[in-house]
């Protein structure tokens, strides 16, 4: 019992749980589930995954600290420009679909597209390279599709005014946040949160931009150590210290997966429409293309590969990096009202989680990873570079 | 006895057969001079020659009974739609009633832009949700694209103002319908119903799913799914036990005449058949 809920807790499963859990209702007692859903999606979507965020950005910062995955940050440029490729690729997809499809009142749902699940990402990332760099380059991946989805809602938000004050208690937050960093006597992330938080939060509500965002701009003064994203989120050695964001919310997080799973991903499962074609392409088909076209255009322009990520581990990444599901949910509750548009784009953001199986079976039929065939006499790996990996 | 009447029965019925004379295309509706009437459309805006079969069909009744408007239930235009398109897809099919004065009132379907609510024979004054009022009817026509909470806020703050006897609400998107297609959208149901109940909206028309229906009244509320003016999709009604009546074997539109406390309605397929018809009172409000 208390391996399945090590288990559990270290490949955040209270989510899909909470997925599950929702699926189910909703297709059984519908007008319950989507009152009880209506009623949590405030406090669930624009207060508690601000604390979700947060977790991913701290992960995010700290890769980038000296002894980090990230570090120098030479390191990260391929990555990033694979994960822009994907991005690129995947909005383009979803705009071409729904004009061929001719709806185009889902047009402004192409934040949607950007979005990569980073749980699974990371799932799939150890169950097929177990460790290594080829997992913090998937990680990176998929933090670029969200960073430009999160930067895209922030503009979509449905809000009807900007408050003046807004922008300056954003600025009150940072502001806080700096001289607490200063004071080197607070080690604990509480004082961030209950004196910058509040008023961070209050002014991207008031500025109209997600109030899931608000704590981003404090996160780059809390308590951090170096860290690889081949171990995400786990709170052990410097991470698990007192002060540390990662360590005091270990639980609570897991806690906000599991309402985020339940709230967001109960779709009607005959509710699938041109939206949902149109996800479901722009995450199978054009964030594995424009990873792979990217890189291929940055490797042939210079660009340094990684040495011990060849083309068939880049394939497999392409498509491990596919799925949306959690970041698409959220994306798309941020983009469409409570309706016909958000339904059908959700059902395709649970339905990219073929993207999982297709990178699975991609990795055993290139032999990547753990398929790798330990019998074979020559190298099976085709590096991104001849005469360079 | 009772034999003798069936002969007579038969008897009758061969004679107005042999005189050309159609049972089908009876008008139900009272007609009467001072009664708001009007038709519904959905899914229409194909181009194609169903929905000018369509469109003379009503031409054709409009002879017989003059409704002076037209509430359009969304998807009014399929694929591109520039200028061309709307005369090939909106003022060409219904030249003869817009030639005879009729006003066409619509809302947004999933096919159309957003930017069409600017286009004058739409008389959408150029929102996507809007209101407007004929004798003592409130008609209340909403974007269920996007159902906003501005948007509820303005649907519960209209409701609230209506003084008319009957409230009409239409929208694309139907919250009850057996389509096998597409279904009730639960989430929109959530949302609407209860200000629909709350202020006591009588009657609700959509569209989307390419059949007609009338559903047994939810909650008070009678709900008419129409969105066969232009797309078919034969064979998806999927009757249950909310289903008065349904017809999804042709194109349809529906004809409606409001007179007093009564609402008439008749289904009215391409080919002129009354497919179904009725009556609904309205119980006066205290």
């Amino acid at each position: 019992m208390t391996r399945a809920w090590t288990l559990a807790l270290e490949y955040y499963l209270l989510l899909p749980l909470g997925g599950v859990i929702a699926l189910i209702w909703a297709n059984t007692a519908g007008d319950g589930y989507f009152r009880v859903a209506q009623a949590l999606a405030f406090a669930v979507n624009d207060i508690g995954l601000a604390f979700g965020l947060a977790y991913v950005a701290q992960e995010v910062i700290e890769a980038t600290l000296p002894g980090g995955a990230f570090h120098p940050w030479r390191r990260a440029i391929l990555p990033v420009i694979a994960g822009a490729g994907g991005t690129i690729g995947a909005v383009a997809v979803y705009i071409t679909y729904i004009h061929t499809a001719d709806e185009l009142v889902l047009r402004q749902g192409w934040p949607i597209a950007c979005g990569a699940d980073i749980f699974l990402c990371l799932a799939l990332g150890r169950i097929v390279f177990r460790r290594g760099v080829a997992i913090s380059f998937l990680m990176l991946v998929a933090i670029v599709g969200d960073v430009v989805g999160l930067a895209a809602i922030s503009r979509h938000r449905l809000a009807a005014t900007v408050h003046p004050g807004a922008g300056g208690l954003i600025i009150a937050a940072i502001a806080i946040s700096i001289a607490l960093r200063q004071s080197r006597v607070i080690r604990s992330t509480w004082p961030y949160l209950s004196l910058a938080g509040p008023l961070a939060w209050l002014g991207c509500y008031w500025a109209g931009v997600h109030p899931a965002l608000s704590l981003l701009p404090i996160v780059p003064f809390f308590s951090r150590s170096a860290r690889s994203l081949d171990e995400f989120a786990p709170s052990r050695g410097a991470h698990g210290a007192a002060g540390h964001f990662e360590s005091t919310f270990a639980y609570p997080v897991q806690g906000v997966a599991f309402f985020f799973g339940l709230v967001n991903a109960g779709v009607l499962l005959h509710g699938f429409d041109t939206g949902t074609w149109a996800v479901l392409a722009a995450s199978l088909a054009g964030r594995p293309l424009g990873i792979l076209a990217a890189v291929l255009l940055a490797v042939t322009s210079g660009v340094a590969p990684p040495r011990d990520i060849g083309w068939r581990d880049l394939i497999v990444i392409a498509f491990a990096a596919s799925p949306g599901v959690a970041f698409s949910l959220f994306l798309a509750s941020a983009v469409f009202p409570d309706g016909p548009l958000l339904v059908e784009t959700r059902v395709g953001a649970i339905a990219t989680i073929a993207g999982a199986p297709l990178a699975l079976a991609a990795a055993r039929l290139l032999r990547v990873g753990r398929f790798v065939d330990r019998r074979a006499t020559q190298p099976v790996q085709t590096p991104l570079m001849d005469g360079r990996a | 006895m009772r034999l003798l009447r069936l002969i007579v029965a038969a008897l009758a019925v061969t004679a107005l057969a042999r005189s050309g004379f159609h049972a089908q295309e009876l008008s139900t509706l009272p007609n009467r001079p001072d009664s708001l009437k009007f038709a519904a459309i959905g899914d229409n805006g194909t181009g194609d020659q169903p929905e000018y079969d369509v469109a003379n069909q009503m031409e054709r009744w409009h002879r017989r009974f003059p409704f002076d408007m037209v509430i359009m239930l969304g998807d009014n235009l399929y694929g591109s739609q520039r200028a061309a398109d709307f005369v090939q897809k909106f003022e060409r099919p219904y030249m003869p009633l817009l030639a005879a004065g009729v006003k066409f009132y619509a809302s947004l379907g999933n096919h159309d832009k957003t930017s069409n609510d600017t286009y004058q024979p739409f008389n959408m004054g150029g929102e996507r949700y809007y209101t407007y009022t004929r004798g003592n009817v409130r008609f209340l026509v909403l974007d269920s694209n996007y159902l906003d909470p501005r948007q509820l806020a303005w649907l519960e703050s209209a409701l609230r103002d209506a003084r008319e006897a009957w409230k009409i609400a239409y929208f694309h998107h139907p919250i009850y319908s057996d389509g096998g297609r597409h279904g009730s959208e639960i989430e929109l149901r959530v949302k609407l119903e209860p200000l629909f109940v709350k202020f006591g909206v009588n009657v609700v028309y959509s569209g989307h799913d390419h059949i007609y229906e009338r559903l047994k009244p939810q909650k008070g509320i009678y709900y008419f799914v129409s969105g066969a003016a232009g797309e078919l999709r034969k064979g998806a009604l999927k009757r249950s036990i909310n289903t008065a009546a349904g017809f999804d074997q042709d194109r349809s539109f529906m004809l409606n005449e409001i007179a007093g406390d009564d609402l008439f309605f008749q289904a009215i397929s391409r080919t002129g058949e009354t497919v179904d018809a009725g009556v609904i009172h309205r119980e006066s409000q205290p």
